[in-house]
């Protein structure tokens, strides 16, 4: 799921480190509000920094895992929340109206959230996740380690896809049995993919230290960036419309359930 | 002073039971450059470790003896301590890649020296020059053809530039026109004043170093000039060694000069009048027609084949072809070209985005793999990625026992497929604990016990030394004698050349040659328009305007 774009955009100018405050500051402003309305102009005005970043390509991969989840959210919250106003009932099933708008404020929730996460993948290479988490603080072998993470998932992704084919041919049935069955199934994918991954990793530690990894406590980057006007100016438009949002929500707006 | 130094090298690995390298004694001068060759578990990589201590720091074990390099003993040092002096590139290159572009991973090593940005960004631009990667800055390692990627890898060590350069089988998994671009960075290294040491399996490819050094049981066996060592056919094979097939052909005759490339062996001939013999010519044509009539009835055929992967990339451009029971047929091509696209379609892995596949008769359209690997068997490339079981036996019985096949009858075919492997007597054994060439025999028997008639193989011999690849081979030979329809995939073509009857060249999705291997063979400019470099000996053949297949054609076929 390696998703980066090779870009020139806003968004890829941006420091690093604004970056992930950014995505920080998203991910708790979607938590503000609970009411459809309200997050439906934060999921606006996130889908409109997609296009800031040039990534709607991306989105085009993601949208159909999207509407998914908004749907299951809607029905799932729809039919386990009781809420005051009943508007459907069938036997056991009630869905009223304030469920119902909960379970689609919980989806555009989750969404919105995925979004800013790709939006954040689109616009950032493994290298200026690394460096921004580095100049937040954390030790660079860690900082390292975090992001190559979110790189090697690829490789491990073919690696699965060809060992799952290997098994197939050698008559292995995934679809069929119940579930314990299923699960023992498993067994024959799973060691493969344990073993080549302990081996890779093992070889990649190799070529690191061949590389001189660790070879001093401080190292150079090569990519360089530096604060800009645009980066505090994002932070500061981030926080104000937070800050907004709290003082709204403070005062009773854009809430379904009070207490959720 | 010398580069390299070794002096009483011991290693045994932790859990090791036996030493693997054993009192070894080498030295390198500076800007030589040795190549280092043996067979597998001779110790070349547990030696190469050892140069940057990798091994004893990061591989450890009972570790005695000492190494010099540029004349400082490095027994005090840590890898990062000499990274300045020698820099290692690996085998697998996929694994040494994890940067989002070419330049950053060029700039990794530099980064971790501290140096300023400025010149970083020359040591990038010198080592890309160098690898012949300038204008791929940008682009993403994964996009890349495997000798690139290979490249790459090398040029982000030489951006820490090392004095000398180990290089460990890096063209052990790479298409025949990915090898050569790496020979060639070889060299020009060597011309850059670096001192190369290169661990290679291509007697052929390294006729310019300065030294071959051979190892066996972890011990230096002898070394030697390029020419000499590689005209020493009895000693190669001794140590498991492919000898250049001129070489062998010149092996039991009286020759002088012993010559190692096409061109002089062309002269030699002309001086002594040697020619090629019509009469036993036409007997080995003769040959070949008779085995294209025995071949059973249709087993697989493909009618107007298109695949189209996800993202609208067309890997099967309209295939037509039937393969008869009893062929053994190689399918070669660059990577990419289409060759594992099109065996998936045999046994249901993959189905057509257009036309059809039959398999004995029957559509593959709706069948399950599970059904179809009844008749046709796929053995993937890598054996660890099917591997998983505790015992070989259990292994074994795992097909079998997925396709139903009644419990009284997979002890049998089990106990039969490991004898036809020749693994009887491993039942119990821990199938990890096995080496990679049996390794790749258990996979072989796997498949074989589920009794399936045709037999697909990715790439059996990649990564196995000359020894291990005969006798996979002879194991496919054996099979395909007993009835079994063989289609294997590779980039070997002396391999091909040797023991397929049949060959399928796939140039981007499409059939571009399909005939007797002698007839194919016979086309060279063609198959060098898809970077298909035929070994020496039909070369030479075909500049004598015939086509021989090995080097025993060869000899019977010499009128001297």
């Amino acid at each position: 799921m390696f998703i980066y774009l090779d870009k020139e955009s806003l968004l890829h100018r941006l420091h690093p480190v604004t970056k992930i405050v950014g995505l920080l500051l998203l991910f708790i402003w979607a938590m503000v509000f609970n009411h459809p309305l309200y997050l439906s102009i934060i999921f606006v005005i996130v889908l409109f920094l997609s296009i800031l970043a040039k990534s709607l390509s991306n989105l085009k991969k993601f949208w159909i895992l999207l509407i998914i989840l908004a749907f299951f959210s809607t029905l799932l919250w729809s039919l386990f929340l009781r809420g005051p106003t009943r508007i459907f009932k069938l036997g056991f099933i009630q869905i009223s109206k304030e469920s119902l708008l909960y379970g689609l404020a919980m989806g555009i929730r989750i969404d919105t959230m995925i979004l800013s996460g790709i939006i954040f993948l689109s616009s950032t290479r493994t290298e200026d996740f690394t460096l921004g988490l580095s100049s937040l603080g954390l030790p660079f072998p860690v900082s390292f380690a975090l992001s190559l993470s979110f790189r090697l998932v690829p490789t491990f992704q073919a690696t699965t896809s060809t060992i799952i084919q290997a098994q197939k041919s050698r008559g292995l049935d995934l679809e069929s049995g119940h579930l314990l069955k299923r699960i023992k199934k498993h067994i024959p994918l799973f060691i493969p993919i344990l073993i080549h991954a302990i081996r890779n990793t093992d070889l990649l530690a190799m070529a690191l230290e061949s590389k001189g990894f660790g070879f001093k406590k401080r190292r150079t980057y090569y990519l360089h960036f530096r604060y800009k006007w645009q980066d505090w100016l994002s932070i500061a438009i981030l926080a104000g419309l937070i800050g907004l949002s709290f003082y709204l929500r403070l005062n009773g707006y854009g809430v379904i359930f009070r207490r959720i | 002073m010398k580069a390299i130094e070794v002096n009483a090298l011991t290693f045994t690995y932790k859990d090791g039971t036996t030493k693997a390298l054993d009192g070894i004694k080498f030295a390198q001068e500076q800007g030589e450059m040795v190549v280092l060759m043996g067979h597998t578990g001779a110790g070349k990589s547990t030696f190469s470790r050892c140069l940057n201590r990798l091994i004893p720091h990061f591989h450890k074990g009972n570790y005695s003896g000492e190494i010099r390099i540029l004349g400082n003993s490095i027994r005090d040092k840590r890898v990062h301590d000499l990274v300045g002096e020698i820099g290692l590139v690996f085998q697998d290159f996929e694994s040494q890649l994890f940067s989002t572009n070419v330049e950053l991973e060029v700039a990794f090593g530099p980064e971790n020296l501290c140096l300023p940005r400025g010149e970083i960004r020359e040591r990038i631009n010198e080592a890309l020059q160098l690898v012949r990667l300038k204008g791929f800055e940008r682009r993403e390692p994964a996009s890349l053809s495997g000798g690139e990627k290979q490249r790459l890898a090398i040029a982000s060590i030489l951006a820490i530039k090392p004095k000398i350069v180990v290089m460990d089988e890096p063209t052990t998994d790479l298409d025949p026109q990915g090898k050569l671009e790496i020979f060639s960075v070889a060299r020009l290294l060597k011309s850059e004043g670096y001192t190369v040491l290169f661990i290679e399996h291509e007697a052929e490819a390294v006729l310019e170093a300065d030294k071959i050094v051979i190892m066996d049981g972890g011990r230096v066996v002898t070394e030697g000039k390029p020419h000499e060592i590689l005209r020493d056919v009895e000693l190669l094979e001794n140590h498991g060694i492919r000898p250049p097939q001129i070489a062998k052909l010149f092996q039991e005759t009286n020759e002088p000069s012993l010559p190692l490339t096409v061109e002089e062996t062309l002269k030699v001939f002309q001086k002594r009048e040697w020619k090629i013999s019509d009469e036993k010519y036409t007997a080995l044509l003769k040959k070949d027609d008779e085995l294209n009539t025995d071949y059973g009835k249709k087993i697989i055929e493909v009618k107007d084949l298109e695949y189209i992967y996800p993202g609208n990339i067309k890997a099967i451009d309209n295939i037509n072809m039937e393969i008869r029971e009893g062929e053994f047929l190689a399918i070669i091509g660059q990577n990419g070209s289409g060759k594992t696209t099109l065996v998936k379609h045999f046994n249901g892995l993959l189905k057509p985005s257009k036309g059809e596949v039959r398999v004995a008769g029957e559509d593959t359209k709706g069948k399950r793999v599970a059904e179809l690997g009844k008749i046709v068997g796929y053995v993937f490339q890598n054996p660890d990625h099917q591997i998983f079981a505790d015992t070989v036996e259990e292994e074994v019985a795992f097909g079998p026992n997925n396709l139903g096949i009644p419990r009284e009858k997979i002890s049998l075919f089990v106990e039969e497929a490991l004898k036809e492997v020749r693994l009887e007597g491993y039942e119990k054994c821990d199938p990890f604990s096995l080496i990679k060439g049996e390794r790749q025999r258990v996979a072989i028997a796997s498949i074989l016990a589920a009794r399936p008639h045709v037999l697909i193989l990715d790439e059996p011999t990649t990564g196995l030394d000359y020894r291990e690849q005969k006798s996979i081979m002879e194991l496919l030979e054996s099979l395909n004698r007993k009835g079994h329809t063989i289609i294997i995939i590779t980039h070997s073509l002396w391999v091909v050349a040797e023991y397929a009857n049949r060959v399928l060249v796939l140039h981007k999705g499409k059939i571009i040659l399909d005939d007797q291997t002698r007839k194919v063979f016979s086309q060279e400019e063609k198959l060098a328009n898809s970077f298909l470099r035929l070994p020496e000996i039909i070369r030479l053949s075909n500049r004598m305007g015939r086509t021989l297949l090995s080097v025993d054609e060869f000899k019977y076929c010499l009128k001297r």
